[in-house]
Protein backbone atom coordinates (compact mmCIF):
# COMPACT_ATOMS: atom_id res chain seq x y z
CA UNK A 1 0.00 0.00 0.00
CA UNK A 2 2.68 2.44 1.07
CA UNK A 3 4.80 1.29 -1.83
CA UNK A 4 2.13 1.93 -4.47
CA UNK A 5 1.35 5.30 -2.91
CA UNK A 6 5.04 6.15 -3.13
CA UNK A 7 5.05 5.16 -6.80
CA UNK A 8 2.15 7.49 -7.55
CA UNK A 9 3.90 10.36 -5.82
CA UNK A 10 7.25 9.68 -7.41
CA UNK A 11 5.79 9.73 -10.89
CA UNK A 12 4.85 13.38 -10.46
CA UNK A 13 7.69 14.43 -8.17
CA UNK A 14 11.00 13.54 -9.72
CA UNK A 15 14.30 13.95 -7.91
CA UNK A 16 17.29 14.37 -10.17
CA UNK A 17 20.96 13.72 -9.46
CA UNK A 18 23.48 15.16 -11.88
CA UNK A 19 26.75 13.29 -12.30
CA UNK A 20 29.56 14.83 -14.32
CA UNK A 21 31.81 11.95 -15.27
CA UNK A 22 34.39 14.09 -17.02
CA UNK A 23 32.93 16.46 -19.55
CA UNK A 24 33.59 20.08 -20.39
CA UNK A 25 30.91 21.41 -18.06
CA UNK A 26 28.78 22.66 -20.93
CA UNK A 27 25.93 20.21 -20.30
CA UNK A 28 26.05 20.94 -16.58
CA UNK A 29 25.55 24.65 -17.07
CA UNK A 30 22.65 23.91 -19.39
CA UNK A 31 21.10 21.93 -16.54
CA UNK A 32 21.70 24.95 -14.29
CA UNK A 33 20.04 27.11 -16.96
CA UNK A 34 17.03 24.79 -16.66
CA UNK A 35 16.58 26.00 -13.08
CA UNK A 36 16.23 29.57 -14.29
CA UNK A 37 12.82 31.24 -14.33
CA UNK A 38 12.64 30.96 -18.10
CA UNK A 39 12.60 27.14 -18.19
CA UNK A 40 11.60 26.60 -14.56
CA UNK A 41 12.24 22.91 -14.06
CA UNK A 42 10.40 22.82 -10.76
CA UNK A 43 7.00 23.60 -12.21
CA UNK A 44 7.14 20.14 -13.83
CA UNK A 45 7.76 18.55 -10.46
CA UNK A 46 11.46 18.00 -11.11
CA UNK A 47 13.91 18.86 -8.38
CA UNK A 48 17.69 18.86 -8.91
CA UNK A 49 19.62 18.24 -5.71
CA UNK A 50 22.60 16.05 -6.62
CA UNK A 51 22.06 13.39 -3.99
CA UNK A 52 22.18 9.89 -5.49
CA UNK A 53 20.60 8.30 -2.41
CA UNK A 54 17.23 9.89 -3.06
CA UNK A 55 17.37 10.25 -6.82
CA UNK A 56 14.76 8.90 -9.23
CA UNK A 57 16.55 10.13 -12.33
CA UNK A 58 20.32 10.11 -12.74
CA UNK A 59 21.53 12.57 -15.37
CA UNK A 60 24.95 11.51 -16.62
CA UNK A 61 27.14 13.95 -18.50
CA UNK A 62 30.75 13.54 -19.52
CA UNK A 63 32.83 10.88 -21.19
CA UNK A 64 33.64 8.62 -18.17
CA UNK A 65 37.24 9.27 -17.18
CA UNK A 66 39.41 6.70 -15.45
CA UNK A 67 38.40 7.85 -11.97
CA UNK A 68 34.75 7.32 -12.73
CA UNK A 69 34.76 3.77 -14.05
CA UNK A 70 34.20 2.16 -10.65
CA UNK A 71 32.57 5.12 -8.94
CA UNK A 72 29.82 5.37 -11.54
CA UNK A 73 28.69 1.79 -10.88
CA UNK A 74 28.82 2.40 -7.16
CA UNK A 75 26.76 5.56 -7.34
CA UNK A 76 24.23 3.79 -9.53
CA UNK A 77 23.72 1.07 -6.92
CA UNK A 78 23.21 3.71 -4.24
CA UNK A 79 20.16 5.22 -5.95
CA UNK A 80 16.92 3.56 -4.81
CA UNK A 81 14.75 1.55 -7.22
CA UNK A 82 13.02 2.39 -9.49
CA UNK A 83 15.63 4.59 -11.16
CA UNK A 84 16.13 5.97 -14.63
CA UNK A 85 19.40 7.03 -16.24
CA UNK A 86 19.39 9.78 -18.83
CA UNK A 87 22.64 10.28 -20.75
CA UNK A 88 23.10 13.93 -21.57
CA UNK A 89 25.12 15.22 -24.49
CA UNK A 90 27.42 13.54 -26.95
CA UNK A 91 30.10 12.60 -24.40
CA UNK A 92 28.25 9.82 -22.57
CA UNK A 93 26.95 8.48 -25.88
CA UNK A 94 30.18 8.26 -27.86
CA UNK A 95 32.95 10.07 -26.00
CA UNK A 96 32.58 12.93 -28.48
CA UNK A 97 35.84 14.74 -29.29
CA UNK A 98 37.76 13.18 -26.42
CA UNK A 99 37.36 9.66 -27.75
CA UNK A 100 40.40 9.81 -30.02
CA UNK A 101 43.89 8.48 -29.86
CA UNK A 102 45.49 9.78 -26.69
CA UNK A 103 42.32 10.62 -24.83
CA UNK A 104 41.74 8.80 -21.58
CA UNK A 105 37.98 8.28 -21.66
CA UNK A 106 35.90 5.14 -21.40
CA UNK A 107 32.67 6.14 -23.11
CA UNK A 108 29.91 5.13 -23.69
CA UNK A 109 28.19 5.23 -20.33
CA UNK A 110 25.89 2.35 -21.32
CA UNK A 111 28.86 0.00 -20.86
CA UNK A 112 28.68 0.63 -17.13
CA UNK A 113 25.07 1.33 -16.26
CA UNK A 114 21.78 0.82 -18.14
CA UNK A 115 20.71 3.98 -19.94
CA UNK A 116 17.01 4.69 -20.53
CA UNK A 117 17.22 7.82 -22.66
CA UNK A 118 19.88 9.58 -24.66
CA UNK A 119 20.00 13.24 -25.58
CA UNK A 120 22.55 14.12 -28.21
CA UNK A 121 24.00 17.56 -28.74
CA UNK A 122 27.10 19.38 -27.60
CA UNK A 123 25.52 20.58 -25.40
CA UNK A 124 21.82 19.85 -25.89
CA UNK A 125 19.48 22.80 -25.47
CA UNK A 126 17.76 23.12 -22.08
CA UNK A 127 14.34 22.49 -23.63
CA UNK A 128 15.61 19.21 -25.10
CA UNK A 129 16.95 18.07 -21.72
CA UNK A 130 13.60 18.90 -20.13
CA UNK A 131 11.69 17.07 -22.85
CA UNK A 132 13.90 13.99 -22.44
CA UNK A 133 13.40 13.81 -18.68
CA UNK A 134 9.65 14.30 -19.00
CA UNK A 135 9.28 11.83 -21.85
CA UNK A 136 10.92 8.99 -19.97
CA UNK A 137 10.76 9.57 -16.24
CA UNK A 138 7.16 9.60 -14.93
CA UNK A 139 5.90 6.70 -17.02
CA UNK A 140 9.03 4.62 -16.62
CA UNK A 141 9.17 5.11 -12.87
CA UNK A 142 5.52 4.10 -12.52
CA UNK A 143 6.06 1.04 -14.75
CA UNK A 144 9.15 -0.09 -12.86
CA UNK A 145 7.25 0.37 -9.60
CA UNK A 146 4.52 -1.95 -10.86
CA UNK A 147 7.10 -4.51 -11.99
CA UNK A 148 8.54 -4.63 -8.50
CA UNK A 149 5.22 -5.66 -7.02
CA UNK B 1 37.64 14.85 12.09
CA UNK B 2 37.94 14.86 8.33
CA UNK B 3 34.70 15.76 6.59
CA UNK B 4 34.71 14.67 2.95
CA UNK B 5 32.53 16.66 0.54
CA UNK B 6 32.04 15.43 -2.99
CA UNK B 7 32.65 14.33 -5.68
CA UNK B 8 28.85 14.24 -5.94
CA UNK B 9 27.38 16.70 -3.50
CA UNK B 10 24.47 19.12 -3.47
CA UNK B 11 26.86 22.02 -2.93
CA UNK B 12 29.08 21.26 -5.88
CA UNK B 13 28.28 21.45 -9.56
CA UNK B 14 31.31 19.50 -10.62
CA UNK B 15 33.18 16.47 -9.34
CA UNK B 16 35.87 17.32 -6.82
CA UNK B 17 36.61 16.10 -3.34
CA UNK B 18 36.98 18.65 -0.58
CA UNK B 19 38.42 17.21 2.62
CA UNK B 20 37.66 19.57 5.45
CA UNK B 21 39.47 19.08 8.74
CA UNK B 22 36.92 20.11 11.30
CA UNK B 23 36.75 20.63 15.03
CA UNK B 24 33.08 20.68 15.93
CA UNK B 25 31.52 23.03 13.41
CA UNK B 26 34.77 24.91 12.82
CA UNK B 27 36.84 24.21 9.72
CA UNK B 28 40.55 24.22 10.52
CA UNK B 29 42.04 23.41 7.16
CA UNK B 30 41.11 21.92 3.82
CA UNK B 31 42.60 19.65 1.23
CA UNK B 32 41.47 19.17 -2.34
CA UNK B 33 41.50 15.98 -4.36
CA UNK B 34 41.56 16.45 -8.12
CA UNK B 35 41.57 14.08 -11.01
CA UNK B 36 37.95 13.30 -11.76
CA UNK B 37 37.71 15.10 -15.09
CA UNK B 38 41.08 14.48 -16.71
CA UNK B 39 40.43 13.64 -20.36
CA UNK B 40 43.85 14.11 -21.91
CA UNK B 41 42.96 16.97 -24.24
CA UNK B 42 46.54 18.14 -24.76
CA UNK B 43 47.61 14.67 -25.79
CA UNK B 44 44.70 14.36 -28.23
CA UNK B 45 45.65 17.69 -29.80
CA UNK B 46 49.21 16.62 -30.57
CA UNK B 47 49.79 15.70 -34.19
CA UNK B 48 46.66 17.41 -35.44
CA UNK B 49 46.12 20.42 -37.67
CA UNK B 50 44.62 23.52 -36.06
CA UNK B 51 41.28 22.84 -37.71
CA UNK B 52 41.07 19.56 -35.83
CA UNK B 53 42.36 20.98 -32.55
CA UNK B 54 40.46 24.24 -32.14
CA UNK B 55 37.21 22.56 -31.22
CA UNK B 56 39.07 20.51 -28.62
CA UNK B 57 40.40 23.69 -27.05
CA UNK B 58 36.82 24.93 -26.82
CA UNK B 59 35.92 21.87 -24.79
CA UNK B 60 38.58 22.42 -22.17
CA UNK B 61 35.93 24.32 -20.29
CA UNK B 62 32.29 24.80 -21.15
CA UNK B 63 31.69 27.96 -19.15
CA UNK B 64 34.54 30.05 -20.53
CA UNK B 65 34.68 28.13 -23.81
CA UNK B 66 35.02 31.25 -25.94
CA UNK B 67 38.32 32.58 -24.62
CA UNK B 68 40.07 29.24 -25.17
CA UNK B 69 39.49 29.33 -28.92
CA UNK B 70 40.50 32.98 -29.08
CA UNK B 71 43.76 32.33 -27.26
CA UNK B 72 44.40 29.26 -29.42
CA UNK B 73 43.85 31.26 -32.62
CA UNK B 74 45.90 34.22 -31.41
CA UNK B 75 48.84 31.95 -30.59
CA UNK B 76 48.89 30.74 -34.19
CA UNK B 77 48.56 34.32 -35.42
CA UNK B 78 51.52 35.26 -33.23
CA UNK B 79 53.64 32.47 -34.76
CA UNK B 80 52.73 33.78 -38.23
CA UNK B 81 53.28 37.39 -37.10
CA UNK B 82 49.94 38.56 -38.44
CA UNK B 83 47.04 40.53 -37.06
CA UNK B 84 43.45 39.78 -37.93
CA UNK B 85 41.25 42.45 -39.56
CA UNK B 86 39.99 45.15 -37.19
CA UNK B 87 36.35 44.14 -37.55
CA UNK B 88 37.23 40.60 -36.49
CA UNK B 89 39.13 41.96 -33.49
CA UNK B 90 36.08 44.00 -32.47
CA UNK B 91 33.78 41.00 -32.89
CA UNK B 92 36.13 38.93 -30.73
CA UNK B 93 35.95 41.54 -27.99
CA UNK B 94 32.16 41.61 -28.28
CA UNK B 95 31.81 37.84 -27.85
CA UNK B 96 34.45 37.73 -25.14
CA UNK B 97 32.64 40.32 -23.07
CA UNK B 98 29.23 38.67 -23.56
CA UNK B 99 30.83 35.42 -22.42
CA UNK B 100 32.34 37.15 -19.41
CA UNK B 101 28.96 38.57 -18.40
CA UNK B 102 27.24 35.19 -18.52
CA UNK B 103 30.11 33.50 -16.71
CA UNK B 104 30.17 36.08 -13.91
CA UNK B 105 26.39 35.95 -13.53
CA UNK B 106 26.56 32.17 -13.30
CA UNK B 107 29.39 32.35 -10.76
CA UNK B 108 27.49 34.80 -8.58
CA UNK B 109 24.31 32.75 -8.86
CA UNK B 110 26.24 29.68 -7.67
CA UNK B 111 27.54 31.69 -4.74
CA UNK B 112 24.03 32.79 -3.78
CA UNK B 113 22.86 29.20 -4.08
CA UNK B 114 25.63 28.18 -1.70
CA UNK B 115 24.37 30.85 0.71
CA UNK B 116 20.85 29.40 0.23
CA UNK B 117 19.60 32.75 -1.03
CA UNK B 118 17.23 31.29 -3.61
CA UNK B 119 15.76 34.65 -4.67
CA UNK B 120 19.01 36.20 -5.85
CA UNK B 121 20.02 32.87 -7.39
CA UNK B 122 16.90 32.99 -9.56
CA UNK B 123 17.37 36.68 -10.38
CA UNK B 124 20.92 36.06 -11.55
CA UNK B 125 19.85 33.19 -13.79
CA UNK B 126 16.97 35.29 -15.13
CA UNK B 127 19.46 38.05 -16.02
CA UNK B 128 21.75 35.50 -17.65
CA UNK B 129 19.24 34.07 -20.13
CA UNK B 130 18.98 37.20 -22.35
CA UNK B 131 22.78 37.31 -22.50
CA UNK B 132 22.78 33.68 -23.64
CA UNK B 133 20.28 34.72 -26.30
CA UNK B 134 22.66 37.45 -27.45
CA UNK B 135 25.49 34.92 -27.71
CA UNK B 136 23.26 32.56 -29.65
CA UNK B 137 22.18 35.36 -31.98
CA UNK B 138 25.75 36.31 -32.73
CA UNK B 139 27.43 32.91 -32.96
CA UNK B 140 24.63 30.39 -33.45
CA UNK B 141 25.29 28.43 -30.28
CA UNK B 142 24.67 28.89 -26.61
CA UNK B 143 27.68 27.25 -25.00
CA UNK B 144 30.33 25.87 -27.35
CA UNK B 145 30.29 28.53 -30.01
CA UNK B 146 32.75 27.47 -32.68
CA UNK B 147 33.18 31.14 -33.48
CA UNK B 148 36.94 31.66 -33.76
CA UNK B 149 39.23 30.51 -36.52
CA UNK B 150 42.91 31.23 -37.05
CA UNK B 151 42.74 34.51 -38.97
CA UNK B 152 39.51 35.95 -37.69
CA UNK B 153 36.00 34.85 -36.87
CA UNK B 154 33.80 32.42 -38.72
CA UNK B 155 31.01 34.73 -39.85
CA UNK B 156 30.12 38.38 -39.94
CA UNK B 157 27.60 39.94 -37.58
CA UNK B 158 24.64 41.60 -39.23
CA UNK B 159 23.52 45.10 -38.33
CA UNK B 160 20.23 43.77 -37.01
CA UNK B 161 22.10 41.37 -34.71
CA UNK B 162 24.21 44.15 -33.30
CA UNK B 163 21.06 46.21 -32.76
CA UNK B 164 19.34 43.39 -30.88
CA UNK B 165 22.44 42.80 -28.75
CA UNK B 166 22.51 46.51 -27.93
CA UNK B 167 18.88 46.31 -26.78
CA UNK B 168 19.57 43.26 -24.61
CA UNK B 169 22.59 44.94 -23.06
CA UNK B 170 20.72 48.20 -22.41
CA UNK B 171 17.94 46.25 -20.69
CA UNK B 172 20.50 44.40 -18.59
CA UNK B 173 22.17 47.65 -17.61
CA UNK B 174 18.84 49.09 -16.48
CA UNK B 175 17.72 46.11 -14.38
CA UNK B 176 21.04 45.05 -13.02
CA UNK B 177 21.86 47.72 -10.34
CA UNK B 178 18.76 46.66 -8.39
CA UNK B 179 20.18 43.20 -7.76
CA UNK B 180 23.63 44.52 -6.96
CA UNK B 181 21.97 46.72 -4.36
CA UNK B 182 20.07 43.72 -2.98
CA UNK B 183 23.40 42.03 -2.35
CA UNK B 184 25.24 45.14 -1.28
CA UNK B 185 22.61 46.36 1.19
CA UNK B 186 21.20 43.02 2.33
CA UNK B 187 22.07 42.72 6.03
CA UNK B 188 22.04 38.92 6.21
CA UNK B 189 23.96 38.50 2.98
CA UNK B 190 26.51 40.95 4.33
CA UNK B 191 26.85 38.94 7.55
CA UNK B 192 27.42 35.73 5.61
CA UNK B 193 29.86 37.33 3.15
CA UNK B 194 31.93 40.04 4.81
CA UNK B 195 35.10 38.88 6.57
CA UNK B 196 34.48 35.28 5.53
CA UNK B 197 37.17 33.40 3.62
CA UNK B 198 39.71 36.20 3.78
CA UNK B 199 42.88 36.09 1.73
CA UNK B 200 45.50 38.81 2.12
CA UNK B 201 47.47 40.26 -0.78
CA UNK B 202 50.65 38.44 0.26
CA UNK B 203 48.85 35.12 0.40
CA UNK B 204 47.23 35.78 -2.97
CA UNK B 205 50.65 36.40 -4.51
CA UNK B 206 52.05 33.26 -2.85
CA UNK B 207 49.16 31.18 -4.15
CA UNK B 208 49.39 32.88 -7.57
CA UNK B 209 45.71 33.80 -7.48
CA UNK B 210 44.53 35.34 -10.74
CA UNK B 211 41.46 36.98 -12.17
CA UNK B 212 38.66 38.36 -10.02
CA UNK B 213 39.93 36.33 -7.05
CA UNK B 214 43.37 37.90 -7.18
CA UNK B 215 41.94 41.33 -7.94
CA UNK B 216 39.59 41.11 -4.95
CA UNK B 217 42.66 40.56 -2.78
CA UNK B 218 44.44 43.63 -4.09
CA UNK B 219 46.40 42.38 -7.09
CA UNK B 220 45.63 44.99 -9.72
CA UNK B 221 46.26 42.94 -12.79
CA UNK B 222 44.18 42.26 -15.87
CA UNK B 223 45.59 40.80 -19.07
CA UNK B 224 43.09 42.79 -21.08
CA UNK B 225 45.23 45.86 -20.37
CA UNK B 226 47.98 44.34 -22.50
CA UNK B 227 45.81 42.93 -25.24
CA UNK B 228 46.34 44.93 -28.47
CA UNK B 229 42.65 45.42 -29.27
CA UNK B 230 41.71 46.61 -25.79
CA UNK B 231 44.88 48.61 -25.45
CA UNK B 232 44.66 50.48 -28.78
CA UNK B 233 40.97 50.91 -29.42
CA UNK B 234 38.93 50.58 -26.26
CA UNK B 235 38.62 52.31 -22.94
CA UNK B 236 38.28 50.37 -19.76
CA UNK B 237 39.47 50.33 -16.22
CA UNK B 238 40.57 47.42 -14.09
CA UNK B 239 38.34 46.73 -11.12
CA UNK B 240 40.06 45.72 -7.93
CA UNK B 241 39.46 45.64 -4.22
CA UNK B 242 41.50 45.24 -1.07
CA UNK B 243 39.35 43.19 1.30
CA UNK B 244 39.85 39.73 -0.15
CA UNK B 245 36.73 38.22 1.41
CA UNK B 246 33.69 36.57 -0.17
CA UNK B 247 31.94 39.90 -0.38
CA UNK B 248 34.83 41.50 -2.27
CA UNK B 249 35.04 38.63 -4.74
CA UNK B 250 31.34 38.73 -5.50
CA UNK B 251 31.26 42.51 -5.78
CA UNK B 252 34.33 42.43 -7.97
CA UNK B 253 32.51 40.20 -10.42
CA UNK B 254 29.44 42.44 -10.28
CA UNK B 255 31.55 45.49 -11.08
CA UNK B 256 33.35 43.72 -13.89
CA UNK B 257 29.98 43.05 -15.50
CA UNK B 258 29.45 46.84 -15.57
CA UNK B 259 32.80 47.26 -17.29
CA UNK B 260 31.89 44.54 -19.80
CA UNK B 261 28.58 46.23 -20.57
CA UNK B 262 30.44 49.46 -21.22
CA UNK B 263 32.95 47.67 -23.49
CA UNK B 264 30.17 46.03 -25.50
CA UNK B 265 28.56 49.44 -26.04
CA UNK B 266 31.86 50.88 -27.23
CA UNK B 267 32.35 47.97 -29.61
CA UNK B 268 28.87 48.18 -31.16
CA UNK B 269 29.11 51.95 -31.56
CA UNK B 270 32.58 51.96 -33.12
CA UNK B 271 32.77 48.69 -35.04
CA UNK B 272 34.44 49.35 -38.40
CA UNK B 273 33.28 47.77 -41.67
CA UNK B 274 35.52 45.30 -43.50
CA UNK B 275 36.54 41.68 -43.64
CA UNK B 276 36.19 39.35 -40.70
CA UNK B 277 38.70 36.75 -41.78
CA UNK B 278 42.00 36.61 -43.59
CA UNK B 279 44.34 33.88 -44.61
CA UNK B 280 47.06 33.20 -42.06
CA UNK B 281 49.86 30.84 -43.00
CA UNK B 282 50.76 28.25 -40.42
CA UNK B 283 54.50 28.58 -39.92
CA UNK B 284 56.84 26.35 -38.00
CA UNK B 285 57.68 27.78 -34.61
CA UNK B 286 56.76 28.27 -31.01
CA UNK B 287 54.70 30.94 -29.33
CA UNK B 288 52.85 31.55 -26.13
CA UNK B 289 49.93 33.86 -25.62
CA UNK B 290 47.90 34.91 -22.63
CA UNK B 291 44.40 36.25 -22.32
CA UNK B 292 42.09 37.24 -19.55
CA UNK B 293 39.40 34.59 -19.19
CA UNK B 294 36.42 35.28 -16.93
CA UNK B 295 38.29 33.43 -14.16
CA UNK B 296 41.73 34.91 -14.80
CA UNK B 297 44.74 34.33 -16.94
CA UNK B 298 44.64 31.55 -19.50
CA UNK B 299 47.81 30.82 -21.44
CA UNK B 300 48.56 28.64 -24.43
CA UNK B 301 51.99 27.44 -25.42
CA UNK B 302 52.05 25.91 -28.88
CA UNK B 303 54.84 24.44 -30.99
CA UNK B 304 54.09 23.62 -34.62
CA UNK B 305 56.07 22.20 -37.50
CA UNK B 306 54.31 24.31 -40.11
CA UNK B 307 51.30 22.09 -40.37
CA UNK B 308 50.71 19.95 -37.31
CA UNK B 309 50.74 20.80 -33.64
CA UNK B 310 53.78 19.15 -32.10
CA UNK B 311 53.40 20.27 -28.54
CA UNK B 312 50.75 22.16 -26.71
CA UNK B 313 50.38 23.19 -23.12
CA UNK B 314 47.35 24.91 -21.69
CA UNK B 315 47.35 26.72 -18.38
CA UNK B 316 43.98 27.63 -17.01
CA UNK B 317 43.20 30.02 -14.15
CA UNK B 318 41.05 27.79 -11.96
CA UNK B 319 43.89 25.60 -10.73
CA UNK B 320 45.61 28.54 -9.04
CA UNK B 321 42.38 29.90 -7.64
CA UNK B 322 41.21 26.58 -6.21
CA UNK B 323 44.61 26.03 -4.64
CA UNK B 324 44.48 29.52 -3.15
CA UNK B 325 41.07 28.68 -1.76
CA UNK B 326 42.22 25.45 -0.13
CA UNK B 327 45.46 26.85 1.26
CA UNK B 328 44.56 30.31 2.45
CA UNK B 329 40.81 30.91 2.44
CA UNK B 330 39.63 27.71 4.11
CA UNK B 331 41.70 28.27 7.24
CA UNK B 332 39.78 28.72 10.48
CA UNK B 333 36.40 29.24 8.88
CA UNK B 334 33.63 29.48 11.46
CA UNK B 335 31.23 26.90 9.99
CA UNK B 336 31.11 24.21 7.33
CA UNK B 337 28.37 26.17 5.54
CA UNK B 338 30.73 29.13 5.28
CA UNK B 339 33.45 26.86 3.93
CA UNK B 340 31.17 25.66 1.11
CA UNK B 341 30.15 29.28 0.38
CA UNK B 342 33.81 30.33 0.30
CA UNK B 343 34.57 27.54 -2.11
CA UNK B 344 31.68 28.66 -4.34
CA UNK B 345 32.87 32.28 -4.22
CA UNK B 346 36.13 31.27 -5.88
CA UNK B 347 34.16 30.34 -9.00
CA UNK B 348 35.81 26.95 -9.33
CA UNK B 349 35.76 25.28 -12.70
CA UNK B 350 36.99 21.72 -12.42
CA UNK B 351 36.82 20.94 -16.13
CA UNK B 352 39.54 23.55 -16.68
CA UNK B 353 41.87 22.38 -13.99
CA UNK B 354 42.40 18.80 -14.96
CA UNK B 355 45.54 19.09 -17.04
CA UNK B 356 47.63 16.33 -15.53
CA UNK B 357 47.09 13.14 -13.66
CA UNK B 358 49.86 11.20 -11.94
CA UNK B 359 49.55 7.45 -11.85
CA UNK B 360 52.02 5.06 -10.26
CA UNK B 361 52.94 1.72 -11.77
CA UNK B 362 50.09 -0.21 -10.20
CA UNK B 363 47.62 2.21 -11.80
CA UNK B 364 46.74 3.98 -8.59
CA UNK B 365 46.29 7.71 -8.62
CA UNK B 366 48.97 9.63 -6.79
CA UNK B 367 48.78 12.91 -4.97
CA UNK B 368 49.51 15.98 -7.06
CA UNK B 369 51.36 17.45 -4.09
CA UNK B 370 54.34 15.22 -4.76
CA UNK B 371 54.70 16.41 -8.34
CA UNK B 372 57.92 18.34 -7.66
CA UNK B 373 59.67 15.27 -6.25
CA UNK B 374 58.68 13.12 -9.17
CA UNK B 375 61.49 11.67 -11.26
CA UNK B 376 60.59 11.51 -14.91
CA UNK B 377 62.09 8.58 -16.74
Amino acid sequence: MVRSLKDIIRSSSIHVCLINTGGCNGCDIEVVALLSPRYDLEQYGIYVHNNPREADVILVTGAVTEQWVEKLRRIYTKAPEPKIVVALGNCPLTGDVFNQEGGSVYAPVSDFIPVAAEVSGCPPRPSEILAAILSVAPGAIAARGREKK
Amino acid sequence: MILPIGPIHPGLKEPLRLKLKTQGEKVISAQIDYGYVHRGIERVMQGKTWQKAIYLSERVCGICSYIHTQTFAETFEKIAGEQVPLRAQYLRVLTNELDRIQSHLLANSTYFKALEHETLFMYMLALREPVMDAIELLTGNRVNMGWNVVGGVRMDAQESHLKSIMEIITDLEKEYPRYVEMFDQGPLLGLRSKDVGKMSREDAIKARAVGPIGRASGIKHDWREDHPTYHDHLDFETIWRKDGDNYARTMNRFDEITVSIDLIKQVIENIPPGDVRKKVDILAGYADWRNEAPRGEVSYMIETNGNLIQNISIRTPSIMNIDACAKYMLQDVATVADAVATYASVDPCIACTERVVIVDESGKKKDVEGIHNLELS
